[in-house]
């Protein structure tokens, strides 16, 4: 009998990064160009609205784990989850066509580590899954602030089997060689490779000489811990009056704030909101859906820290109010 | 682009994706005018947008003056202007409406 690699027991590929590193558009691209063959995919998002899943359609199936973080929170959701997998695969006949690969993407608040020991003390789970592969995706115009300042960001980057480096045609080439210097320091096993928008280019020329940026020692430093809030906007919302806010929010707080990503209807259509950080990408118009779909439309999710939540939404309705 | 001033210089900020049409983008320049011509007040600075000249206009009490290109440039101009950090989680934003900004 012909087995696949791991005796027959379903491969899985861990993607993991920081907030914003670009996870989703990476896998996006791999699963349009069916890299994983017959895969499930299991999205794990850190706040309560679920907004990858509108991009993610080239799968066998997807499942989004919402409402914690699976490396902590919601690990037994996971659990659950990858047994349903091992379950339906098992009733399929092993001579026809099975789903061998599954791929979960992590939010960008965790940490791979726990979730592959999880798999692995799991006892059903270890004769049915195999973790192939961590690769981890990090954003070359952020990671180095990224580094500094967040001991996660540096645990995603020891954690992985592989780093692809995204944003490389926008980054910076001295700052990219840093980084570069800084990620062999910090994880000499991993192969780097980079990407934009998801389509493999070449790694940048880069000196050979630069030197990895000095980390601080972050184990005693008290930082407040990250959270999701989510904002709901409506069908009705003034978008201007919120861009006016979200970009003096941007300007004021853009570093507590890390993520902002959500689907907003405007008069031009639904557009898809994303920012990590100060930057924001240029919006996506997304294709209008049925009476059913776009039911998380007008939900912005905002993670960060240092604020709280009630008062983004009090700040936002005094600016949609403002007249003049 | 503008032949004479060379403005705008880039295409569309992200804050001007929601229009569309000519109509949507000039409805949406005067509404924003009018946002922040309600959020800078407090700090002493006036917002005009009229939809003729290209830009946002700023100006303080004391007649200083700034066209800025974009929604990303306004709050580090006013910011400058005013001589205070503009944050819109300041607790003149997040307080109760009834005690007034």
């Amino acid at each position: 009998m012909n087995q696949p690699a791991g005796e027959g027991r379903m491969r899985l590929t861990v993607v993991g990064g920081y907030l914003g590193s670009g996870k989703t558009t990476w896998l996006r691209h791999q699963l349009f160009e069916r890299r994983f063959g017959r895969v499930q995919v299991l999205v794990n998002e850190a706040a309560e609205t679920p907004v990858d899943d509108a991009l993610l359609g080239q799968a066998e199936g997807l499942r989004v784990l919402s409402g914690g973080c699976v490396c902590c929170t919601a690990r037994s959701e996971l659990i659950a989850a990858l047994r349903d997998l091992c379950d339906a695969r098992s009733a399929r006949d092993s001579r026809g066509a099975r789903d061998e690969q599954i791929v979960l993407e992590t939010s960008g608040l965790a940490d791979p580590a726990p979730i592959v020991e999880a798999i692995r003390a799991d006892p059903m789970l270890v004769y049915h899954i195999v973790v192939s592969e961590v690769v981890v995706i990090v954003d070359a115009l952020h990671a180095l602030a990224q580094l500094r300042s967040e001991p996660l960001g540096r645990k995603q980057i020891e954690t992985a089997d592989r780093l692809v480096l995204t944003k490389v045609d926008v980054a910076d080439p001295g700052k990219l060689g840093r980084l570069i210097a800084t990620l062999r320091q910090l994880n000499p096993a991993a192969p780097i490779s980079a990407a934009v928008l998801g389509s493999p280019i070449d790694l940048p020329a880069v000196d050979p000489d630069a030197m990895p940026e000095p980390l601080p020692d972050l184990a005693g430093a008290d930082m407040a811990p990250v959270f999701p809030a989510r904002l709901m906007l409506g069908d009705d919302i003034d978008w201007t009056a919120f861009a006016v806010w979200l970009s003096a929010l941007l300007h004021a707080r853009g570093d507590d704030v890390l993520r902002v990503k959500g689907v907003v209807r405007t008069p031009a259509g639904r557009l898809l909101l994303q920012a990590v950080r100060r930057v924001v990408q240029s919006p996506e118009i997304l294709p209008e859906q049925g009476p059913e779909g776009g039911r998380e439309d007008g939900t912005i999710v905002v993670i960060g820290r240092g604020y709280e939540a009630a008062d983004l939404s009090t700040s936002l309705r005094r600016f949609t109010r403002a007249d003049g | 682009m503008c032949s004479i001033c060379g403005f705008p210089a880039s295409p569309g900020h992200w804050t001007e994706a929601g229009g569309n049409t000519a109509p949507d983008r000039l409805r949406a320049r005067f509404r924003r005018g009018q946002v922040l011509k309600s959020v800078l007040r407090s700090y002493g600075i006036t917002a005009h947008d009229g939809g003729v000249i290209p830009g946002i206009q700023l100006a303080t009490f004391s007649g200083a003056q700034v066209i800025v290109p974009d929604l990303e440039a306004v709050w580090p101009e006013a910011e400058r202007l005013a001589g205070v950090v503009i944050d819109p989680l300041d607790p003149r934003f997040t307080r109760p409406e009834s005690e007034g900004v």
